[in-house]
């Protein structure tokens, strides 16, 4: 790693050179003095990584091995990475259009609403006055009648605490109108800043519309811009799409400004609110409340987007990738505990996704999910697998389970199995949540309780674990678990659900359940039945009540059988993926990379390092000696665990002779260490250092804690005491 | 044997230890917050100045001289990062932008993942930790790589299309949408490498917004490192999750931070006042006696009224004038001018309203300086 490029002239020169192209000259040099012409780039890497002899890196144990041998599996590590990447971006482009299309979908009434509003708004305007080109040029005024100074405004509130869920509403909102015919400027908090003041926020709004923006910001370019024929009698909207963050003396100033133009220039603001309806009002003047004509408009909620997005992406898994019980609870820990805003939530899965790519080595055959005929690509592509690659297949924990034969067609099967069952299963669970989502039951939920393996045990016997066959008494065996809380509260719901309601749950059953021919019929003989609700309002006395709800419908026939078969076709269908072979390619597991990857926390990890630096760096000279800080250890560290002994402030004079001490070994439990060390290091630590140099270690150590930020320096009124920042990992 | 074996249950009853630990921090921390035992503590406490401090420019040499502390180990540490490095090429071009975290320097390993592994890219490094970087150039820089390698591109194509204006003179929005517009030809990327994203001039928001816009540009990869614990709150949720999409990576390296710590100061040298007082006589010792007796003149006056504001400056003239260092008050303000230009002096409002002269130096460290100079 040290390399010996480093410490050059060039080097030391870039060092202190505020930015510099890399030069590419190490790799190229390394990549000639390699006996043949490199094919791929990622060969003239795995070069350089096995290039130093002497390492004890585990990779360069295998050298002496034929180097033909060698370079084709370096050909094949690299040609599998292409794929798995090329896997990734299929896939995830696949996601984020359903997503995008999902969000779309679920915004398009409300941007309907904005649409009509403007449409409106802007006959309004007219029917004042129709100025014509020349008239809007002019500097004066019109004459019309009727004074008409007010803009009309819609607020939308987005019932977002967080902003950066709308930046994605508000950027489609502006495609919409866009492609509807406005004229579309969006404006963020960024140019409402009090420091660039009303020009800033006039001059993006003209480089947003205009193609060439004069030097001088002007409302009048602007006129004489919509002017021109092809600009002229069209709307002009102006998104704001966090009002609260605006500073509202710029945007009082913009609002009076635009609002002297608006007969001539039809401007309409559409503002982003996500707290009250009296943001505004808080924000603005009442002058320029007054030249506001307000309109208010309401987004969906944010748990309605995500049960739409967690049906699209998570429960019909519209790519193949799907995700472990363990990751989806953490997602949805995530999501809850964590910030609840679905942007977060999809770059997180976005993460996993490609962590499952990066770490999986047959994750490639995920992108077989998307091909119209997944049985041959995966044949195709799993003939091809060096050998190596096709063992690993087999080692798979879900196959070694199951004492699969080493067959090719095993994988295609087990695969194919995979996609169909995956079809089922999404169709079973939308079931579940159709009757679940009647008590508010989120999908997120009842999914993670589903794909949960460890209840999936529990409810069925061992033997019929990768199964699809159901019998009676497997039914009756396998009780359901204490964990099963929101499977049968949806199980309940259906039990107690009045007729009426009953019957348009089981109509959407059976759309769901297309496809599955043998629970569709049995769905239509449920349906049948209910025909005769007479009957059924006949015999409804005569069932016991099975509860104390206060509910005024009682226990019918028909709820029995519903409930019977939707819990049936649950333990039957809704086995969670993780029991099925092969499931390792498509699903990803690993919670643990997930979290560290997404939540970096160097408040703890930079503490932890120092408090712990001997776990860190695996060294046997300091980790010896557990009770006392060790005159071993990393410099910084030994500071480090030096200053926990003091509260906020630290005196420098203290803590340099404790360091001093430690250093020279002078008291007990130095002395102590030095039996039990390594000869090398005892006679290393014997000689008392001189004091510049114990001096120049206290000051680089300070240094580096005031580079993580766990220290302050001295203030010049306490020249004596350092102020520590973080107590605590 | 002894000693181990009771060292054995000591370390058996840790937790208890821990909790005596915190009660008994807790109590000292109240301790200090009592005013009375806040002025205890501080006489009972050293002074930086009782330390035997040795000059600035041996401490400077010694600190370039240190000998490195568990080398096989570190270098162990860095060299088990290679293994990952194609996972982090592998995220980089899922279009992640890297973020590295953990104590030790991680100049060294980000430039070797950079050299070996990123040889597809274009790497421009940014040195985050100088305080001297100014991100506009930066960002011109930036686009003049991307309009060269289009005009490349153009010339196998057609006739070269002339840049409309130098980057240099349009302004940072200018230059981000010129970046933006470029269009996926080929696989002309460029990745920066930015150390210390969270340097002392990059942690305005200015700066931080202008890196997130630049970060989504198509065709712009980012790799950065972050050495201070509070780093994660230069970002917002739409600059985390929409813009930068970072990929945490904790990568202790434990290197000393060599060039990273060039510009912050030496707690023993300019810290203490040992400093001010040696730059305070080197700047005596170049004025003239005269000059230099007028300073003992304030000096003395200060140490003998160590409650007061400062020396009044009528009381400074008459002082000097008795004893015949200067002949009127022009020669005086000349001198007091010498003085305030090398922060030796300053003035103060005094409370009855007239301008006071006043020493910024502790008595001790004027003390030691009236010594030095005699």
């Amino acid at each position: 790693m040290d390399s010996p490029s480093h410490d050059t002239p060039l080097a030391a020169a870039n060092n202190i050179e505020p930015f510099f192209i890399l030069p590419k000259a190490a790799a190229a040099a390394a990549a000639a003095s390699s006996s043949s012409p490199p094919t791929t780039t990622t060969r003239t890497r795995r070069r350089i990584d096995v290039s130093p002899p002497s390492s004890p890196n585990p990779k360069s144990a295998k050298r002496p091995r034929n180097t033909e041998e060698e370079d084709e599996e370096e050909g094949d590590v690299a040609l599998y990475e292409r794929l798995r990447l090329e896997a990734f971006h299929r896939t995830w482009s696949k996601i984020q259009s359903t997503i995008d299309e999902v969000l779309r979908d679920i915004n398009l009434k409300l941007f309907d609403q904005v649409l009509q509003w403007v449409h409106e708004s802007f006959s309004a305007i007219r029917s004042v006055a129709t100025p014509c080109p020349a008239e809007i040029q002019q500097p004066y005024p019109l004459l019309t009648d009727v004074i008409c100074r007010k803009i009309p405004t819609a607020f939308v509130l987005t019932k977002n605490a967080e902003f950066v869920d709308d930046v994605t509403t508000f950027r489609d909102l502006t495609d919409h109108l866009e492609s509807n015919g406005c004229h579309l400027a969006k404006l963020s908090a960024t140019e409402f800043a009090a420091k660039h003041g009303v020009g800033g926020c006039l001059r993006s709004l003209l480089r947003q519309l205009l193609s060439d923006v004069p030097d001088v910001a002007d409302v009048s370019a602007l006129a004489s811009w919509y002017c021109g024929v092809e600009n002229y009698d069209q709307p002009m909207v102006i998104i704001i799409d966090d009002l609260e963050q605006c500073s509202g003396d710029v945007l009082g100033e913009l609002v009076i400004m635009l609002s002297e133009w608006v007969v001539k220039l039809p401007m309409f603001f559409v503002m982003g609110i996500a707290t009250t309806l009296d943001a505004p009002r808080k924000l603005l003047s009442s002058e320029a409340l007054q030249r506001l004509d307000p309109c208010k408009l309401t987004l969906g909620s944010p748990s309605d987007r995500m049960n739409a997005l967690v049906e699209a992406i998570l429960v019909k898994p519209c790519a193949g990738f799907s995700i472990s019980h363990e990751v989806a609870v953490f997602l949805r820990n995530y999501f809850f505990r964590h910030d609840g805003t679905i942007t977060s939530f999809i770059s997180a899965l976005k993460l996993a996704c490609s962590k499952h790519f990066s770490i999986e080595p047959l994750s490639f055959l995920c992108m077989g999910m998307l091909e119209e005929d997944s049985e041959n690509f995966w044949r195709d592509k799993f003939d091809a697998l060096p050998q190596a690659m096709q063992k690993s297949a087999f080692g798979l924990p879900s196959c070694t389970r199951e004492n699969y034969s080493v067959k090719t067609d095993n994988v295609v099967e087990g695969l194919s199995e995979l996609m169909k069952f995956q079809k089922d299963w999404s169709s079973v669970l939308l079931c579940l949540y159709e009757a679940g989502r009647h008590e508010k039951m989120q999908l997120l939920d009842i999914f993670c309780e589903v794909i949960n393996p460890d209840m999936h045990t529990q409810r069925a016997p061992k033997s019929d674990l990768l199964m699809s066959k159901v019998t009676s008494e497997n039914l009756s065996s396998g009780k359901s678990g204490a964990g099963r809380r929101f499977i049968d509260r949806a199980l309940d719901t259906v039990r107690y659900m009045p007729t009426d309601k009953l019957l348009r749950v089981l109509d959407v059953w059976s759309t769901h359940l297309k496809g599955m021919n043998e629970i569709t019929d049995k769905v239509k003989e449920l349906q049948s039945t209910t025909i005769s609700t007479d009957s059924v309002k006949i015999t409804k006395d005569k069932w016991p009540r099975r509860s104390t709800h206060s509910s005024p419908n009682r226990v019918a026939p028909l709820n029995d059988k519903a409930t019977m078969l939707l819990d049936d076709i649950t333990r039957k269908v809704l086995v969670p993926v993780e029991c099925l072979p092969f499931h390792e390619i498509i699903c990803f597991k690993n919670v643990g990379v997930l979290q560290s990857a997404l939540l970096g926390n160097p408040r703890r990890m930079v503490q932890l390092d120092l408090l712990k630096s001997q776990s860190c760096l695996k060294c046997s000279c300091c980790s010896k000696n557990r009770i006392a800080v060790s005159a071993s250890l990393h410099d910084t560290s030994i500071m480090c665990n030096l200053a926990q002994e003091y509260g906020d402030v630290i005196n420098v004079h203290d803590w340099y002779l404790s360091f001093d001490g430690i250093t020279n070994s002078t008291h007990s439990k130095g002395k102590r260490r030095l039996l039990g060390s390594p000869s090398k290091k005892k006679s290393k630590a014997m000689p008392r250092q001189s004091e510049s140099m114990i001096q120049a270690r206290f000051c680089r150590a300070v240094t580096e804690l005031q580079i993580t930020g766990l220290l302050r320096m001295p203030s010049k009124r306490r020249p004596d005491l350092v102020q520590r920042i973080a107590f605590g990992p | 044997m002894a000693s181990r074996g009771f060292h054995a249950v000591a370390s058996s009853g840790s937790e208890d230890e821990e909790e005596e630990a915190g009660l008994s921090r807790s109590y000292f921390l109240a301790k200090e917050k009592e005013p009375s035992g806040k002025k205890r503590a501080r006489a009972a406490a050293g002074k930086l100045s009782d330390l035997n401090i040795v000059d600035e420019q041996v401490l400077r040499a010694s600190l370039a001289e240190i000998p490195p502390k568990h080398e096989k180990e570190v270098d162990a540490l860095t060299k088990s990062y290679k293994d990952q490095y194609r996972n982090w090429l592998f995220e980089l071009r899922c279009g992640f932008s890297l973020l590295m975290y953990g104590f030790g320097s991680k100049k060294l390993l980000l430039e070797d993942f950079a050299s070996t592994t990123l040889t597809d890219f274009t790497v421009m490094v940014i040195n985050g930790y100088l305080p001297s970087i100014n991100l506009k150039q930066v960002m011109v820089t930036i686009a003049e790589l991307f309009w060269e390698q289009t005009k490349l591109n153009r010339k196998h194509k057609s006739g070269t299309k002339s840049q409309p204006q130098s980057f240099a003179s349009q302004s940072i929005d200018d230059i981000i949408s010129f970046l933006n517009n470029q269009a996926s030809e080929g696989d002309d990327h460029v990745c920066l490498l930015i150390h210390n994203i969270d340097g002392p001039a990059l942690r305005d928001a200015e700066s931080q917004q202008c890196l997130a816009q630049v970060s989504c540009c198509p065709q712009v990869h980012i790799v950065a490192s972050v050495d201070h614990v509070n780093a994660p709150l230069l970002w917002d949720k739409k600059m985390v999750h929409t813009q930068f999409k970072w990929s945490w990576y904790h990568v202790p390296t434990f290197a000393p931070y060599k060039v990273e710590g060039v510009f912050y100061p030496l707690i023993l040298a300019s810290g203490g006042h040992a400093q001010t007082t040696k730059t305070a006589l080197v700047v005596l010792q170049s004025l003239t006696p005269n000059a230099q007796s007028v300073f003992r003149v304030l000096a003395e006056y200060q140490l003998a009224n160590e409650k007061e504001e400062g020396m009044p400056v009528s009381s400074l003239y008459t002082k000097c004038r008795e004893r015949f260092l200067v002949s009127s008050q022009v020669t005086l303000n000349s001198h007091l001018t010498e003085f305030k230009d090398h922060d030796l002096v300053k003035i103060r409002k005094h409370s009855d309203g007239q301008d006071c002269l006043h020493i910024p130096l502790v008595s001790d460290a004027l003390e030691k300086l009236l010594q030095e100079l005699a």
